[in-house]
């Protein structure tokens, strides 16, 4: 325990060190160029070719995925291609920062995190509204990440008592949702509280010490120890009580009595009165954990090179290194000197090389690491596939209630890892043959291809260019386009609607619609 | 090219959608005869799942005489000491076939987390995404080059079962194939083009050859698994495939057989994949939440449980398939032995009945004994782990096998704590 104890202080006083030499905060420039002399560095020592840097439109597709959550839009298309300043990339990474979805996006991709209940349970489902609308208000005004996560940890629990009633207005920004759909379990919130912000898993110590890590059993319920003043009786809808004094934990199996303790071996000051929960969020939070900031930054980087430095992400631990620590530590130590500023550390990787290389393979060596010397082919969640969708076809909520988008989010959801993608056969027959799609591809239904099809004046080329555009954010290459005209050409007469819903079909049926690349 | 790609000329055949079924006649040839000739023929379930939770005092395990028994009468079986509900008189007449479990004993009495409970063998936790045991028996006994899915959902029910998460860990490509009711009969979603033949197989060949380029230079799992995913789509349109799900080949004696229900038509239907080849079939009877009225309701969802199950056990084994085909008959818990106000019976896990069949199963046993008021369970309590474990060695696999999972822990087919019933295994 001790000897625990010190090596984290010891990986403390490196990370301090490391954050008092840029004690400034950085700029995004000096962060992505940082990045880039490190992979620099990297590649040449281990003989990689990294790919080039890739096309316009390739660069825009996967920036507007990875922070909006959809698509471009044909006309963002048409700007983007034919702006030639120098630093469009830059100033797209920032406008797409102020975008509203921005903040929706990054809410999704953080209530699954946090809430992976609500994906798969229909009931913990009913929680989804107001935790989400509770981190859009955050991701908003870009918070800084620790005072999220303290607002988060420390929310107060109301209505004295009797409780309170999480569910009682669904729609109402609420952080306790995180409380409600963990039932209130201290284990079950020690365990997601260690994995998603310190990037450690701690479920495995909950009955034995665990087998790969350092943590013991012990430690795992000292830690949700701090939980202990919760209570919730009678299910998942049960108003959420708290007893703020209540501070001590029975341990599963021996029944030993346990107080709160932090992972580092520390005993926290605790105030009558005051729910143990502050006392956790401070150490949680705090600049010198050796934890927190890594994992945060680690989680952005996978999310926007699909592997993490340390992968699994949440799995840090003496045995799974990270693929750079150099670059691990110093994203960190940035990420603390500007106060966890997440949309510094945001455009500091989307600025670099690293994120705008193409996706393409262009040379063996590139299979050979886990660091990205080119982009990683990443999966859509169900949300961004949708949305996509949605945008190329021009379908809106309204016609259906939500229907096609509630079956897409089910049966599109993302399950494994984001470099993982994975295409199921009855998503395959579902893109094939289903009704959406049946809408999509009908050139009187669909306004996409109303629109298309109908526009007077364009060439059967533009008609192509068009429906690439809508849906592969690209124009085609001079054999596609040969290849689809000669399709299209083939039509009877009247028939070149049904021909251009061919093609149309085509596009939202292939690889690379469904992939974010 | 990448390996899985097929050529133009594959594709045009494959994408035969009823057009060249000459092209592959022969793979289903004399099905049921190869079927039990092989020696090594790889085991296959048929789950009878009772969503809601069926009455165990009303079915298997009965309480003649005592204030919780409710008015339904006893009826012999053949199997001596062994006797079932007046509702179920031909399953009865099959008792022999049967090994009934009346000594489940869980702890959640939640439908969502009950029924996660009992179809994956484990409690329900945050990260770890368990899979089903359809998709658990997929993974482990499918033919990966089959037409046929390995998993195959039959009118899945409510927002507790659904087929999209039921693959868990295992992945997507492990996600049932749902057949559900559409048009009046049983039909699998999106199976069929929604264009004419002709114009699919263009439409094919359009896409294949315009992602070629996207998938040659992006070799990896997310452009493989697109194109495989793709392939047994298609493949799975073919004449023969499709076929499967084509109930109209059945006599329509037998059909009466079964019973007309969508529940009856669906046994049938399972019978028809697993002598396909396909490994697990699950059919959904819904309804067994019966707080109000449970007497009703129940002999109602007798007259159609005893039909089907009885004769999905007499068509499998004329067919000689009921030796390496295990049905299993349950629900996510049973009901309360006390009836309630309203003539109903509430959730109850701590002492209920489920039902094993068929293939590896030791028929015309009994496992544990509840109270006489049927409130507790008094010898051998079951474990859904334990039944998990029992299903799975009945099918040949070992519950202890490891599996990667998302959160990248080994877990295994069954709970390590899971005791199976060995008693009833042959």
């Amino acid at each position: 325990m001790m000897a625990r104890a010190a090596s984290l202080m010891l990986l403390a006083g490196v990370l301090l060190t490391l954050a008092g030499a840029h004690a400034a905060p950085p700029r995004p420039t000096d962060l992505a160029t940082r990045i880039d002399r490190r992979l620099e560095a990297r590649f040449k020592g281990d003989a990689i070719h990294p790919a080039p840097r890739a096309e316009d439109a390739e660069f825009l597709r996967r920036a507007s995925l990875d922070l909006i959550g959809r698509i471009p839009r044909t006309a963002d298309v048409h700007e983007f291609l034919a702006d030639s300043s120098a630093d469009k990339r830059a100033r797209l990474i920032d406008e797409l920062l102020e975008e509203p979805r921005f903040a929706v996006h990054f809410a999704n991709l953080w209530r699954a995190d946090l809430l992976p209940e609500t994906s798969s349970s229909g009931q913990a489902a009913l929680f989804q509204t107001g935790f989400q609308s509770w981190l859009i208000e955050r991701f908003r005004a870009n918070v800084p990440y620790d005072q999220m996560v303290r607002e988060l940890l420390t929310a107060p629990v109301g209505g004295g008592r009797e409780g309170e009633p999480v569910l009682r207005d669904p729609e109402r920004p609420n952080p306790l949702a995180f409380f409600a759909v963990k039932e209130a379990s201290p284990e079950k919130l020690a365990a997601t509280v260690g994995r998603s912000f310190l990037g450690i898993r701690l479920e495995c110590a909950q009955c034995h010490d665990h087998p790969f890590a350092k943590w013991t059993q012990e430690q795992f319920w000292s830690q949700s120890a701090f939980f202990a003043g919760f209570g919730k009786r009678g299910g998942l809808f049960a108003p959420l009580t708290e007893v703020a004094d209540r501070r001590e934990l029975r341990m599963l199996g021996n029944g030993k009595h346990i107080q709160p303790g932090f992972l580092d071996g520390g005993k926290p000051k605790l105030t009558p009165g005051q729910s143990s929960r502050v006392a956790l969020a401070e150490w949680v939070t705090a600049p010198s954990n050796p934890y927190f900031a890594r994992a945060a930054v680690n989680k952005l980087w996978a999310h926007f090179f699909g592997v993490g430095l340390v992968n699994p992400v949440d799995d840090f631990r003496d045995d799974n290194k990270p693929s750079d620590p150099a670059l691990l530590d110093d994203l960190a130590a940035a990420f603390v000197a500007s106060g966890f500023d997440l949309s510094l550390l945001i455009r500091g990787i989307c600025r670099s090389e690293a994120y705008q290389r193409t996706s393409a393979r262009t040379h063996p060596s590139q299979d050979g690491t886990r660091l990205p010397a080119r982009m990683t082919v990443k999966a859509l969640t169900g949300e961004q596939f949708f949305d996509s969708l949605a945008l190329a076809t021009g379908y809106r909520d309204t016609q259906d209630k939500g229907a096609a988008r509630r079956q897409f989010l089910t049966r599109f959801a993302q399950i494994g890892p984001p470099a993982e993608p994975e295409t199921s056969v009855p998503q395959a027959l579902t893109l094939l043959n289903g009704r959406f799609v049946a809408w999509a591809t009908d050139p009187q239904r669909c306004p996409t291809l109303i629109a298309v099809t109908q526009t007077p004046g364009l060439t059967r080329a533009g008609r192509i260019e068009a429906l690439y555009l809508a849906t592969l954010g690209r124009r085609p290459t001079p054999v596609e386009r040969e290849r689809l005209d000669r399709h299209v050409a083939r039509a009877d007469a009247g028939g070149e609607a049904e021909r251009l819903a061919d093609v149309f079909w085509a596009l939202l049926n292939c690889a690379e619609f469904r992939l974010n690349h | 090219m990448p390996p899985h790609l097929p050529t133009r000329r594959d594709l045009l055949r494959t994408a035969a959608l009823g057009t060249a079924g000459t092209a592959f006649s022969g793979w289903l040839g004399d099905l049921a005869l190869r079927a039990v000739e092989s020696p090594q023929r790889k085991r296959a379930c048929i789950l009878l799942w009772m969503a809601g939770g069926p009455s165990q005092t009303d079915t298997f395990d009965m309480k003649p005489g005592h204030a919780n028994g409710g008015p339904f009468r006893e009826i012999a079986t053949p199997v001596p000491g062994l006797r079932f509900s007046e509702h179920l008189p031909r399953l009865a007449a099959q008792a022999g076939r049967l090994a009934v479990v009346r000594s489940m004993q869980t702890r959640e009495g939640d439908h969502g987390r009950a029924t996660a409970h009992l179809r994956t063998g484990y409690t329900p936790q945050g990260s770890i995404r368990f899979p089903s045991l359809g998709a658990v028996v997929a993974h482990e006994l499918a033919n990966p080059h089959a037409d046929l899915p390995g998993f195959v959902s039959v009118t899945p029910q409510g927002a507790f079962a659904q087929p999209s998460v039921a693959a868990g860990f295992l992945g997507p490509r492990h996600a049932p194939l749902v057949v559900n009711v559409s048009e009046g009969g049983l039909k699998v979603e999106d199976l069929g083009a929604a264009v004419s033949a002709d114009r699919a197989c263009e439409r094919l060949e359009l896409l294949r050859e315009m992602e070629a380029p996207f998938l040659h230079s992006r070799p990896g799992q997310g452009t493989a698994t697109h194109v495989t995913a793709y392939d047994r789509a298609v493949r799975l349109q073919r004449q023969a495939a499709a076929r499967a799900f084509d109930l109209g080949q059945e006599p329509d004696s037998l059909r009466e057989k079964y019973g007309r229900s969508l529940f009856g038509q669906g046994c049938l239907l399972a019978r028809r994949l697993v002598e396909r080849g396909v490994p697990f079939v699950e059919v959904t009877l819904g309804g067994w939440d019966t707080h109000d009225n449970n007497f009703e309701q129940v002999k109602d969802l007798c007259a159609v449980v005893d039909p089907a199950w009885s004769a999905l056990l007499d068509d499998l084994g004329q067919r000689g398939l009921l030796d390496s085909t295990l049905v299993v008959w349950m629900g996510e818990f049973g009901r309360t032995p006390g009836i309630n106000p309203r003539n109903g019976r509430d959730h109850y896990p701590a002492a209920w009945s489920t039902v094993l069949g068929g293939g590896g199963i030791r028929g015309g046993s009994v496992v544990g004994r509840t109270s006489k008021s049927g409130l507790a369970v008094e010898d051998r309590p079951v474990k859904a782990a334990d039944l998990i474990a029992t299903i799975c060695l009945a099918l040949g696999l070992d519950p202890k096998k490891q599996n990667l999972s998302n959160v990248d822990r080994p877990i295994r087919l069954a709970d390590p704590d899971a005791e199976p019933l060995r008693e009833v295994l042959r």
